[in-house]
């Protein structure tokens, strides 16, 4: 069909559109006439970024809180039982953002800390590595922290295994102030010890616990605290 | 580490769980500011944020850069989602939900993107002051209220040809408030 539109006609349509004020009726018209003129498919970008600028009037108005963790939850569990993803994808989907080092780290850092221990025998210099023991209900653990004091390896046996909805998070809680989220445990191949890389410094905290949240982790740790540890004073 | 918008639609067009999170970090404010100015209920907004991302999430990216910002089309996803829900919901009771204490966080965590959007907030709220009250009004009624043309005309009682000229002029006008003060696509053209 002949496209009879000018381009007058369609700008005045296509300022409809970018409002949202177009009539049903008319946006074929327009989508016919964007299909053969690239000027005017240009001025619908300007006019569709112009629609979007006016929000910016608005007092933004922050999400709760709540609102990320719900959406990073389901896109997290999504992505961990897609099957088109390839197998290395959706280890990494099932490890939340900002966090995908944990279950690679995991292992090198287990690696790492073993051979500092393994320097601090032979060299008798250095000092000691610090081991704390961290216990549930079901879980025992230890919490390894290597010669330099900027790293640990969380490793947990008892855990029981969780939905791919759920993760353990690990956190970090100073006497005063808000628990801090540090890592996720992994499981261990063939149902061996969980493990985690927990990073950073130690100093300035009380006690490392472990909760069970949803996938993508929470802002905040829930109540199901399924393990615990005192730091510090060994 | 700053992401592009580039960055971004690439992460989510490899189906990136992260992308989703960096869209929303970047733009799930404004997502929320526009569902929650149109449809003004809590619950309901966070409603058609979530689903807005959500699409995104298992469809993938079906942005195309030259028809708009990547801000522009999470706009255009969720204005129109929240005003199918409006639509749907006027013949409704609408419940407000409780926000039940929960604390907020600021959805931009870029503090350079937050500047800039600060920064373009204040010149929108300008270059809308300076338009005619009929003008932004209709703007307003469709955009917010998700109104068609005829449906405006009704309401204001003017003809369908002066909605539309109303509507071309206030965004020709916006567009050349801003365009002084924004490094915008337009200024280049």
């Amino acid at each position: 069909m002949a496209d009879a539109m000018s381009h007058e006609e369609a700008i005045d349509l296509l300022a409809l559109d970018a409002v949202g004020a177009l009539e049903a009726s008319d946006r074929e018209i327009v989508a016919r006439h964007l299909a053969n003129c690239a000027t005017c498919t240009h001025a619908a970008a300007e006019y569709a970024d112009l629609a979007s600028l006016l929000p910016a009037a608005l007092e933004l108005v922050p999400p709760p809180a709540r609102l990320r963790r719900r959406l990073m939850a389901q896109v997290y569990a999504e992505a961990s039982a897609s099957p088109a993803l390839p197998w290395w994808r959706r280890l990494f989907a099932a490890i939340p953002a900002g966090r995908a080092f944990t279950a690679v780290g995991a292992v090198a850092v287990v690696a790492a800390i073993a051979l500092g221990i393994w320097a601090v025998v032979e060299r008798s210099a250095s000092p000691a590595p610090v081991a704390y023991t961290v216990s549930g209900t079901t879980a025992t653990g230890t919490l390894a922290v290597g010669t330099t004091g900027t790293q640990a390896v969380l490793t947990v046996k008892g855990l029981a295994t969780l939905p791919t909805s759920k993760v353990y998070e690990v956190w970090l809680i100073p006497p005063t102030g808000s628990p801090k989220g540090v890592a996720f445990l992994s499981p261990g191949v063939g149902g061996g010890a969980w493990t985690a890389v927990v990073p950073g410094s130690l100093a300035g905290y009380k006690t490392i616990a472990a909760t069970v949240e949803p996938a993508g982790g929470s802002r905040t740790p829930s109540n199901i605290v399924v393990l615990s540890g005192q730091l510090g004073g060994s | 580490m700053h992401l592009s918008d580039d960055d971004i639609v690439r992460s989510i067009s490899d189906h990136s769980p992260e992308g989703i999170e960096a869209l929303y970090d970047r733009y799930g404010g404004l997502a929320h500011t526009v569902a929650l100015r149109i449809l003004s209920d809590r619950g309901a907004a966070e409603d058609v944020v979530q689903e807005s991302f959500l699409a995104v999430w298992r469809r993938g990216s079906t942005f195309q850069p030259g028809r708009g910002s990547l801000r522009s089309w999470i706009c255009t996803i969720v204005r129109n989602r929240a005003i199918d829900r409006l639509r749907g919901d006027r013949h409704r009771t609408r419940l407000d939900t409780p926000i039940e204490g929960e604390s907020v966080e600021p959805a931009v965590t870029d503090p350079w993107v937050a500047v800039a959007l600060e920064l373009s907030g204040e010149e929108v709220r300008k270059a809308l002051a300076e338009l005619p009250p009929e003008q932004r009004q209709t703007i307003e009624l469709a955009y917010y209220g998700g109104y068609t043309q005829s449906e405006i005309a009704t309401a204001m009682e003017v003809p369908l040809g002066t909605v539309k000229g109303r509507v071309r002029i206030a965004l020709d006008k916006l567009r050349a408030s801003l365009a002084d003060r924004l490094e915008t696509p337009w200024q280049t053209q």
